[in-house]
């Protein structure tokens, strides 16, 4: 790295050193956004876990009173006359007191229940406020966290999307934070639900009975280490799965996409084996999974019920014997279920929590990255631009490693001049072109323009000279008109339309129904590849800039089309700088400057007639198209 | 279970089938291989949830047999009746013999529990087994029909969309036969079963008791089914933050370039923000889902409790206090509890089972998607192809009624490069399409050494052709491999020579890790023109009878190109080619240049012909020269471009 380089862009790695704090615990962070939707969440859930406690308190009540009435009841109840009598003697009641009992104990049971209703609803409104704001907050987090990635990836520069598929960012922005927005919408809140929820009903238990506490205290353990081998066993088999799920999809995959190709080839018994080799792969994993899962599930469904038979066979003897009541019982066993629903959730957080701190790192993977073009503090905004355009020296390797794409280049173009590269595939024509608006910066050797090193330069103001067409067209869905306007949308209707008559696109948009407002699908889909390549030239004539970068592909287009497209490049060269990559000779033949490439290094630079003259590979690749072009006798010569 | 209050499965596109019974049938015919593991399903199941219907009533008979023992209620044992006298202490032998009792019961219910766990934990095995055998089946099915279906089904249908079909559909059936279809089935089959038992054990106070299940119905499909509607809006939404994410990552260069980031960032958060709205939105019925379920709950225990005690204390007048106990109001709770559990589950899994069944009709009817271009009975096997072609009268049409290709006749013979010209859309790749099969002709016959393509299997038809296609498909694996794939058993060597032939080798050379460089999806990384050099290499180590080459060289540069075509020549000896391109260097050494035009050949010639001619080949021809004259006023182009024309 030379010493231009700006200082932010050459100290960034060592910057890095000081260890930031784990990522999941940097995403909890970003509830400071969230605050008021998270305040209310954890209040709602502190009263709706206090008033589920009071629901068996509530039944075992009513059970008091039917106990009392019962009690009564069965005295008034037992004939004949003379053996209820010495009953009522023997337990000291009498008639009227025990009716007055009845009907007060039925009364009392009324007004319970009507209580346990109002507590119900209560509950109800409590946890839903509570479930809803976490909701709430974790969408809020989700958005949070997926306008940084955009904007972030917004900014990175191409060797950040040479190295990183799309496919894999997708799935950062979308599932990652997904992921993470479940974590914090139900792990998080989870967590503090269950840990609230055991311990008060431990409380309650030991406080209610110590010894029936004791029995409950007994499985907990237990349930704790099954969890934990539930979790252990099932991570790597779904793991698994997913992996050969995804194997699988990639054959299907390849196979619909590929399909030509396949059957170009006759490759469809191959496939077929192949496929049937990895759908076998996955019935196995899946029938492994079963067999897990059908010990594990029964397993867990019995101990969270086993609690409640065997509560019932401990506490019988204290009932007997007058020390505990049946409500008693009945409110223990329902505090027991209300022990095992948090087991439950706690298991399933583990599980979530590790997915989101692997998710949480690939997030924060993208938004700590360090873009490898950065503009300088100082740096100047450029008004304008006469159009001379200096390589000094130019080396460039990807990522800064590897072999050298570039070596060495350097060459001068004056304002106005046309400049074309040629060379064979992969001669690192493209590459020059994309160090011109810095999509890369160079790894030695320095580029000015109007004698300005372009690192000096802001980013935008740079690129806001220089019209660029890139190889593949890449156009966004809108109308055509959003298109041609993207670089900039404040154009009027005329001088959109002027930039697209000058790219001999003009004729063909007025040919569609929608004119101008046609619709462009999802990467262009609508318009042929001549088409669009016609729209993106407008797009860059309507910039009307003084530098014009033509990674000039007609592939896509036949040869009427190519020459009406090799017009409206001809046009728009005049008067301006002009890199062009070329296939067409005509093109080459007119430039001020040719510079031949071969493996990254200049291996030839001037005109036409120089280069004739001078250069071996020059007049080769010169007489490979004339020979197509134009002259067949000289195949023979 | 569901402790997002089913969220997850709320958020599901759902589909409701279309052709029930049919698709029932579809299904039966797949899994009637596995009857034994079905019906096993259904016995164990079926024996599961009896163990768990017995247990209240365990628990009701330990408490009116010993704890407070009711003569009449107590049909497990026969209760002393000094047992039931509550003014009577408990102590003693009575004491120990109660005491043993209830301990009896209670290792009962252990039993029942350890009894309807293992069932269960069995049905659920078979029924995975049995689903799995059958999704294993049909996914070999529908590979086999993605390479039956003709070329035509594919341009007709995206890949994309057959890819999401297929992969998704599987996926609603996994989770369906995997774990939606038994919850539900077991669901079922204990609900009915607790309501039967608590209608026989009291109608009365049962359909007290159930009086607000109902209401736990209702709720839970308007709930469910709101979400569901909430859901499918925010999808729509999610889908537009994903389509406007996918846009700009593979459009980022152009929106660097344009100096667009400001707008696309602000784009972006709009779009997002109105996916949180939708997304919260739904939240208010996903929400109050759970909370409404658990409050109907609460409310029914109430219910139970009170019903059971003023019974008990004769105080209603419908219920016959002789007809109940202590322990059959605590077996009612337990009854009540077990009924709405099994009520939201199979409201949340139904939408499930639904889909999947939808699911499963449309894989059905991908399956029965007809395959127009099959071997015919009776077909030969293609003898060594010398290589004269002709097509006789073809008319070819895509979309019935649409002619792509009319009344289209001409010879090739063996040894000849035959070039296409033509505007897009005139025909050019179907001409070629028809060589190989991938479609057939509608009328007239396309014939390869007097042999009509559609007498012969398409195996030993497609194996002699070798074929470069315009939008070049790479696999996601190594160079190695992708150029290796037009000879399985090729060596190394064989390969790198194929690579070296056609011009790859020194590019190949440079990447990172060379022949054993992984290309990404669609063979990123690489440019257009070294996409095509791979394929070409591809084709060059197959060594094939006749060529095919489809704008094959369209992005190579054309010194490159020169050398591809020499390599061609001598590897192809007097085996023939054909070419269709839009650059004249490469048609110019073709032995016949056919000019397609709507479907039709208007001229056909060599080069030079068709120049003397004057036709429309040579106006399109000079229409590129004319506007490189108003460009270039240097009298070399005319010099060395127009004579040469005018031959």
């Amino acid at each position: 790295m030379q010493a231009a380089v700006s200082p932010g862009r050459g100290s960034a790695r060592p910057v890095k050193a000081p260890r930031r704090s784990s990522p999941l615990v940097r995403a909890i962070g970003y509830l400071r956004n969230q605050r008021r939707s998270t305040i209310i969440a954890l209040t709602a859930l502190l009263i709706a876990t206090i008033v589920q406690l009071l629901v068996p308190q509530l039944i075992q009540n009513m059970f008091i009173h039917i106990g009392e009435g019962y009690r009564a009841d069965a005295l008034l109840s037992i004939q004949p006359d003379f053996a209820r009598q010495a009953a009522l003697l023997l337990a000291g009641e009498n008639v009227d007191n025990l009716v007055t009992t009845r009907n007060v104990a039925s009364q009392l049971l009324v007004n319970s229940a009507v209580i346990v209703v109002v507590v119900a609803i209560f509950r109800g409104v409590f946890a839903f406020i509570q479930t809803y704001m976490a909701e709430n907050t974790s969408q809020g987090l989700a958005f949070d966290f997926r306008n940084a990635i955009f904007t972030k990836i917004s900014r990175l520069s191409f060797s950040y999307y040479d190295r990183n598929q799309t496919g894999q960012l997708m799935i950062r922005a979308t599932s990652d934070v997904e992921n993470l927005r479940l974590f914090i919408a139900q792990g998080l809140l989870g967590a503090v639900q269950a840990f609230l929820l055991l311990t008060l009903t431990l409380i309650i238990l030991f406080v209610t009975n110590a010894r029936l506490a004791l029995v409950v205290v007994a499985i907990l353990p237990l349930t704790f280490i099954l969890f934990a081998v539930f979790g252990s066993l099932a991570r790597p088999l779904f793991a698994e799965v997913q992996k050969r799920v995804s194997a699988l999809n990639t054959i299907l995959q390849e196979n619909v996409a590929g399909i030509k190709v396949v059957r170009a080839f006759v490759r469809e018994r191959e496939e077929s084996r192949r496929f049937y080799a990895a759908a076998d792969g996955v019935y196995e994993q899946q029938l492994k999974l079963g067999r897990t899962f059908s010990v594990l599930f029964p397993t867990i469904f019995f101990i969270a019920q086993v609690g409640s038979i065997l509560i019932l066979g401990a506490a019988s003897d204290p009932i007997m014997r007058g020390e505990l009541t049946l409500g008693d019982y009945q409110s223990f066993s329902l505090y027991l279920t209300l022990l095992f629903i948090p087991l439950g959730q706690l298991g399933f957080i583990v599980s979530l929590l590790a997915q989101a701190s692997a998710s949480a790192e690939r997030i924060f993977e993208i938004l700590d990255a360090e873009s490898d073009v950065k503009e300088k503090a100082d740096a100047i905004e450029l008004a304008e631009v006469a159009g001379d355009v200096t390589f000094r020296n130019v080396t460039f390797r990807y990522f800064n490693s590897g072999d050298a794409v570039l070596k060495n280049v350097s060459f001068s173009a004056r304002a106005g001049q046309t400049i074309a590269l040629l060379g064979s595939t992969g001669s690192g024509k493209t590459t020059v072109i994309n160090l011109i608006p810095r999509f890369y910066d160079v790894s030695e050797g320095s580029i000015t323009v109007d004698g300005h090193d372009i690192r000096d330069l802001t980013i935008d103001s740079l690129r806001g000279h220089i019209g660029i067409v890139l190889q593949e067209t890449n156009l966004f869905s809108g109308t055509i008109r959003d298109n041609i306007a993207f670089g900039r949308p404040d154009a009027s209707d005329e001088e959109v339309m002027e930039a697209a008559k000058a790219a001999a696109a003009h004729d063909f948009i007025m040919s569609f129904p929608e004119g101008y407002n046609t619709a462009v699908g999802e990467r262009g889909s609508t318009l042929s590849g001549g088409q669009k390549q016609r729209i993106a030239i407008a797009r860059a004539l309507l910039l009307k800039p003084n530098i014009l970068i033509l990674d000039d592909s007609t592939s896509a287009v036949d040869f009427a089309t190519e020459s009406r497209i090799q017009k409206a490049l001809d046009t728009l060269m005049k008067g301006r700088t002009s890199f062009v990559i070329a296939q067409r000779i005509s093109t080459v033949r007119n430039a001020d400057m040719i510079i031949v490439l071969d493996k990254g290094e200049v291996v030839a630079t001037g005109t036409h007639e120089h280069l004739m003259e001078e250069s071996a590979i020059y007049a080769e690749i010169f007489n490979s198209q004339l020979v197509g072009d134009a002259a067949p006798e000289k195949q023979e010569a | 279970m569901f402790m997002d209050g089913g969220r997850g499965l709320l958020d599901q596109e759902t589909a409701k089938p279309k052709n029930l019974s049919d698709t029932f049938k579809r299904f039966a015919v797949y899994f009637h291989k596995y009857w034994f593991a079905v019906v096993m399903t259904f016995v164990l199941l079926f024996a599961g949830v009896w163990a768990t219907v017995e247990l209240p009533y365990v628990t009701e008979q330990a408490v009116d047999c010993y704890i407070v023992p009711n003569i009449q209620s107590c049909t497990y044992t026969t209760v002393p009746a000094e047992w039931t006298n509550p003014a009577t202490a408990i102590e003693g032998e009575a004491l120990g013999q109660r005491l043993a009792g209830v301990g009896t019961l209670t290792l009962v219910g252990v039993g029942l529990l350890v009894v309807n766990s293992v069932l269960v934990g069995i049905a659920f095995y078979t029924m995975r087994y049995a689903g799995q055998n059958v999704i294993r089946e049909l996914q070999r099915a529908l590979f086999h029909q993605i390479h039956r279906l003709s070329l035509g089904y594919y341009s007709r249908n995206e890949a994309g969309d057959i890819m999401s079909r297929v992969t998704n559909d599987i996926d609603t059936l996994q989770q369906t036969f995997g774990f939606a279809l038994l919850q539900v089935l077991s669901s079922i089959i204990s609900v009915v079963w607790i309501i039967i038992v608590m209608l026989q054990r009291n109608w009365q106070f049962a359909l007290l008791s159930l009086s607000i299940v109902p209401v736990m119905l209702v709720t839970t499909f308007y709930f469910s089914s709101q979400a569901r509607k909430a859901f499918r809006r925010a999808r729509a939404e999610i889908g537009s933050v994903n389509a406007n994410l996918q846009e700009s990552i593979a459009g980022a260069r152009e929106v660097q370039a344009f100096n667009r980031e400001e707008e696309t960032i602000a784009q972006f958060t709009t779009s997002n923000d109105a996916n949180r709205a939708a997304n919260v939105r739904a939240a208010l019925y996903t929400s109050a889902l759970s909370p409404v379920l658990e409050a109907l709950g609460y409310v029914s225990l109430g219910i139970v409790v009170v019903v059971g005690g003023l019974g008990l204390l004769g105080q209603l007048p419908f219920i016959d206090k002789a007809t109940l106990s202590i322990g059959l109001v605590i077996a009612f709770i337990q009854y009540s509890q077990r009924a709405s559990q099994p009520i939201a589950q199979i409201a949340l899994l139904w939408a499930n089972v639904q889909s999947g069944i939808a699911g499963g009709e449309r894989i059905f009817s991908l399956l029965d998607e007809k395959a127009d271009v099959v071997d015919l009975p009776g077909a030969k096997v293609m003898p060594p192809i010398k290589g004269d072609i002709s097509f006789e009268h073809v008319s070819a049409e895509y979309t019935p009624g649409e002619k792509v290709l009319n009344d289209v006749t001409f010879e090739a013979k063996a040894g000849q490069m035959i070039a296409f010209v033509g505007p897009t859309g005139a025909g050019k790749t179907t001409v070629i399409n028809l060589i190989p099969r991938f479609y057939d002709v509608t009328e007239g016959a396309v014939k390869i050494d007097g042999i009509d393509v559609r007498s012969v299997t398409l195996d030993s038809l497609r194996r002699q052709i070798g074929i470069v296609l315009q939008d070049t498909y790479l696999f996601s694996t190594t160079v190695m491999e992708n150029i290796r794939y037009g000879r399985l058993n090729a060596t190394d060597e064989e390969v790198i020579a194929a690579a070296r032939m056609v011009e790859a080798h020194p590019f190949i050379e440079r990447l990172s890790e060379g022949y054993q460089t992984v290309l990404g999806e669609r063979g990123g990384g690489l440019s257009q023109g070294q996409r095509q050099l791979i394929a070409i290499a591809r084709v060059a180590l197959m060594n094939p009878n006749i060529l095919i080459l489809d704008e094959a060289t369209s992005s190579v540069d054309t010194r490159t190109e020169r050398m591809i075509q020499a390599a061609f020549e001598k590897l192809l000896k007097g085996r023939t080619s054909f070419v269709i391109a839009h650059r004249l260097s490469t048609i110019r050494n073709a032995d016949q240049v056919y000019l397609l035009k709507d479907g039709q050949i208007v001229e056909h010639g060599t080069h030079n012909e068709l120049i003397a001619k004057q036709g429309a080949y040579y106006d399109l021809y000079m229409s590129q020269f004319k506007q490189q004259e108003e460009v270039t006023t240097v009298e070399t182009v005319n010099a060395a471009s127009l004579p040469a024309l005018g031959d």
